[in-house]
């Protein structure tokens, strides 16, 4: 159904411990697009982002099978090196987390990991990341504070410009604007639909006006399950699946 | 009325055990300053040959930063496996019960293990090493259940961040989780230095002399402590108790300001901690 997929998800099942969180998850997530995740609390938005970067794993008694396709490799498959997956699929979350370090050291800390560049061009890469996440202007002058100094809303383009400081293909976000004020998520909004020319967007998402406003795409899961995929105009004007509608018109959230 | 008379006498039954700690310490404090009357900046620096202190506290010095430069490396990677790679189960149980348990292990045990172990199998000797392993071990509870507490402080978010960028579990934990959780490391080392500070059994026969020609010159020399000179000069020499007040006041006087930096050192570094508040 959906031409040029970036990631391929094929039978996604995740467990957790007894729990069966993930069934036979299949999609194709296309590139240069804003993906939205979409289902009431429990449905295992944030698990399935999650697995595109492999991130349950580090979740003790996580379990995964089937197959994730980037860039035509196999995530999953045995030789995978994790390290260079995260770096390729950024991941941002529902509660700014920036590390205790300043705003500069958080931008150039992925750059290090990675060895991705060295002394002055540091400085380069600080810029454009934070030009990129519409940051750059409001901290140009106090690099070196703490980036606790940083109010909610840009602690997380601080959090956005630090997933693109290592040269993402993808970037997860999981609600990432969901502990932010209005006006902050407003901006946030606004950056997610410029970053779709370089890079694959999928947002996990509560909010349905937020996911009509951003998105290309929409995947609608209920426990588990995706109950139905496709562009975000026909889903909300043109649900094929009783449930979707019932949760667009707000029966059940 | 009930209520009230009821929470007046709840709050006075809880202030009668403060107060009574209170009159213990300064009735304490009291009994000490009566050395101060021997104390003075001569007495502290000259050697003990002539009637002074100086070996006697600069050989509790050095136990202690040895027994801390022991205990507080191996302290906090303990804590780190314990915290974050130890797998839930019955090994992980037993190394945390056997924790606590030498916590509880009587000082002269630990001082009889030392010898027969540190001194004798592995042929220190009466030695600072000696002392230093020996008291290494009494650190080792606190400084390892201090640092796991200051480590599960940390908010996982950090960690997250970074392994989300494609950092190793190790790099994850060593570039964001114990920077964040040094101070806290660094004042349980210093809690657990004050309180081998005034041991006496634990160092008795594993690394004490009364008198020594001189400082140690290597870790296989004995020292003289403060401790010792009050115990010894007590019991085998039969001394009466104000000659050592003075001894003893010194040696407070060390503990107290250790406590009191680790006090200092812990509200300073909250600043720098905003995701405590």
């Amino acid at each position: 159904m959906i031409d040029g997929a970036k990631i391929d998800i094929r039978n996604l099942n995740v467990w957790f411990g007894e729990k069966h969180v993930l069934k036979d998850v299949s999609l194709k997530i296309k590139d240069n697009a804003v993906t939205a995740v979409m289902g009431p609390s429990g449905c295992g938005k944030t698990t399935l982002i999650r697995a595109i970067n492999r991130m349950n794993d580090v979740i003790a008694g996580s379990r995964t099978s089937g197959e994730i396709y980037i860039g035509g490799d196999n995530i999953y498959d045995s030789n995978t090196n994790v390290y260079e997956l995260r770096r390729k699929v950024g991941m941002v979350f529902q509660k700014p987390n920036p590390l205790p370090k300043s705003i500069y050291e958080n931008v150039t800390f992925g750059p290090k990991i990675h060895k991705m560049a060295s002394g002055k061009s540091f400085d380069e890469i600080v810029e454009e990341s934070l030009k990129e996440a519409a940051l750059w202007n409001e901290v140009k002058d106090r690099m070196h504070d703490s980036a606790f100094s940083l109010s909610g809303g840009q602690q997380q383009r601080l959090c956005i410009a630090r997933a693109l400081a290592v040269k993402p293909e993808v970037i997860l976000m999981d609600e990432p604007c969901s502990a932010l004020d209005p006006a902050a998520t407003a901006k946030i909004e606004q950056l997610i639909r410029t970053l779709t020319e370089d890079y694959t967007v999928i947002i996990v998402t509560h909010n349905m006006q937020q996911a009509a406003r951003v998105s290309d795409f929409t995947v609608f899961l209920y426990l588990g399950k995706v109950i139905e995929y496709g562009e975000t105009k026909r889903i909300f004007e043109n649900p094929e699946n009783v449930l979707t509608e019932k949760y667009i018109t707000g029966e059940f959230g | 009325m009930k209520n009230r008379t009821k929470e007046r006498l709840l709050f006075t039954a809880l202030g009668i055990p403060t107060v009574i700690c209170l009159i213990a310490f300064f009735w304490i404090v009291y009994i000490l300053s009566m050395g101060i009357g021997t104390l003075n900046w001569k007495i502290l620096t000259t050697s003990v040959l002539q009637g002074g202190m100086f070996e006697m506290i600069v050989g509790t010095m050095y136990l202690l930063l040895g027994a801390a430069g022991i205990s507080g490396p191996i302290g906090v990677l303990a804590a780190v496996y314990l915290v974050e790679y130890a797998p839930s189960g019955k090994l992980t149980r037993i190394i945390d019960q056997a924790i606590n348990n030498l916590a509880g292990v009587p000082s002269i045990v630990i001082g009889l293990f030392g010898y027969t172990f540190f001194c004798t199998q592995l042929g220190l000797g009466i030695s600072l090493a000696a002392g230093w392993l020996t008291l290494a071990l009494m650190m080792l509870p606190i400084v390892i259940r201090g640092s796991e507490e200051a480590i599960k402080m940390v908010p996982v978010s950090f960690k997250e961040a970074a392994l989300a960028l494609g950092t190793t579990k190790w790099k994850a934990i060593s570039s964001t989780t114990l920077p964040a959780a040094a101070p806290g490391v660094v004042t349980s080392v210093i809690l657990g230095i004050a309180r081998v500070a005034g041991e006496t059994a634990a160092i008795l026969f594993t690394s004490c002399v009364l008198i020594t020609r001189g400082l140690p010159k290597s870790p296989l020399d004995p020292v003289m402590t403060l401790s010792y000179n009050i115990f010894v000069k007590i019991v085998a020499l039969g001394a009466p108790p104000e000659d050592v007040f003075g001894t003893a006041l010194v040696l407070f006087l060390i503990v107290a300001s250790l406590a009191l930096s680790a006090i200092i050192l812990r509200t300073h570094y909250r600043r720098k901690q905003p995701w405590l508040r």
